[in-house]
């Protein structure tokens, strides 16, 4: 029997494969964005979810790096902090069905949870600051990345001791890192198009959400 | 911390060349930077990786562990020491016992460990001593190559790093007694010879001077 599906594509040709499927999830989705009638936050948070929970299983090959963090910390500017939680705790338990559920999970929503607390409360602070460039959302971006990673580092607590925590921390830099440099580019490239989404979608009646769109087109 | 600098200086040096080509041009920068900046870490993260990991090692406190004094970085993988005479350690390796990786990289220095000397690990899947032995001699140049006489029961050796245990150390004329290279496999005294040790997952073998 001819097993013609079986090309041995290799690391990097499965990334290249697992990239293209992002995209086309990334185009379809702003695509379908556009003709929702309906103001709705809860059906672009949808969306959101969706395109967070494919980037991150997609993106598993390099590790850290994945848009969730960064579209939680702009679910969190645009929606507030609730309406973060639920993006927070579904893409968690959903993507770690794929990925491996446990207790860890616990720990990842309440970590991207505090990203979109963290996005909620700077939300006025951008607001009144009338950005123009994404710099200082860059900057939030990439902090989050260190917040997120020592909080989920806190589930290390049930084996270790709390004496070896730091030591484990101080440890889990460069993956920190890599991390904070992949929310850096996710902003760079998607927070214009996700803060476009976005701002059709407030429904919040609230100072803190942000009414202007993030300028970043070149 | 050494090792970091190199690749510290490039992203610095990148970046500024990317903030001088993209500043004429509205927010061209961010996205340029931030691309570079993922693009740099995933490519660099192995070595970055491996690099902080020896930096933030710590030495096994434990004494009962055969890795005892050894960077926790080893934990399940095998090491060689060597161990000298203060006064005939080689210049390089008399202010404490250092320890290089499987690249030879000089990684950490315990100047509070009570002889002087080096151990060389990070090694991993060796099954007989002469292999590891090699391996850790072969990684770090020619700094503790050894002189062995080969018997039918396997190699005895002679010196290592130059170091002749009776020019070391005083022996008798007749050699009726004097000093030799002893083997320690996981901290006691091997009764086999290196050529014969069968090596565990995580097997210290340390040599040192000891009288007969």
């Amino acid at each position: 029997m001819i097993d013609a599906h079986a090309v041995d594509l290799g690391p990097y040709g499965l990334l290249l494969v697992n990239l293209a499927l992002l995209s086309m999830i990334g185009w379809a989705l702003w695509k379908t964005e556009k003709n929702i009638s309906s103001q709705s936050d809860m059906i672009v948070l949808g969306l959101l979810g969706i395109f967070a929970v494919s980037g991150r299983i997609l993106l598993e090959p390099i590790p850290n790096v994945q848009p969730v963090t960064v579209i939680v910390l702009m679910s969190g500017i645009y929606f507030g902090f609730t309406r973060s939680i639920i993006l927070a705790t579904s893409v968690a338990l959903v993507s770690n069905i794929f990925l491996g559920h446990g207790l860890w999970t616990l720990y990842q929503a309440f970590g991207w949870s505090l990203i979109g607390l963290i996005g909620s409360l700077l939300s006025d602070k951008l607001h009144s600051k009338n950005i123009t460039s994404n710099t200082p959302l860059m900057i939030i971006a990439a902090l989050s990345g260190f917040i997120f990673d020592w909080t989920v580092s806190l589930s290390v607590l049930h084996t270790l001791g709390p004496d070896l925590l730091l030591l484990y921390l101080f440890s889990g830099i460069p993956f920190d890192l890599l991390h904070a440099a992949g929310n850096m580019f996710f902003v760079a490239w998607l927070a214009s198009p996700l803060s476009e989404i976005m701002t059709r979608h407030v429904t919040v009646k609230k100072p803190s959400a942000v009414k202007e769109l993030v300028q970043n087109r070149i | 911390m050494n090792a970091l600098i190199p690749f510290i200086l490039t992203f610095l040096s990148i970046s500024i060349f990317i903030y001088q080509t993209t500043k004429m041009e509205t927010n061209l920068f961010p996205k340029a930077f931030a691309t570079f900046s993922l693009l740099f870490i995933i490519i660099t993260f192995s070595s970055i990786s491996t690099e902080w990991n020896r930096m933030s090692s710590e030495l096994v406190d434990e004494a009962d562990d055969p890795h005892y004094g050894l960077p926790d970085l080893w934990d399940g993988k095998q090491a060689v020491c060597f161990h000298f005479p203060a006064d005939s350690t080689p210049s390089n390796f008399n202010d404490g016992r250092h320890h290089f990786d499987y690249d030879g990289t000089d990684f950490k220095t315990d100047k509070n460990w009570d002889s002087t000397g080096a151990c060389v690990g990070g090694f991993e899947g060796y099954e007989n001593g002469v292999d590891l032995l090699n391996a850790a001699v072969e990684a770090t140049g020619t700094t503790f190559a050894y002189d062995y006489t080969q018997y039918p029961a396997g190699i005895f050796i002679d010196s290592i790093a130059g170091v002749i245990p009776c020019e070391a150390l005083t022996c008798a004329v007749d050699f009726s007694s004097g000093f030799y290279w002893q083997l320690l496999h996981n901290g006691a005294y091997s009764p086999v010879g290196i050529s014969d040790v069968v090596l565990d997952d995580d097997s210290v073998l340390t040599w040192q001077l000891a009288s007969y």
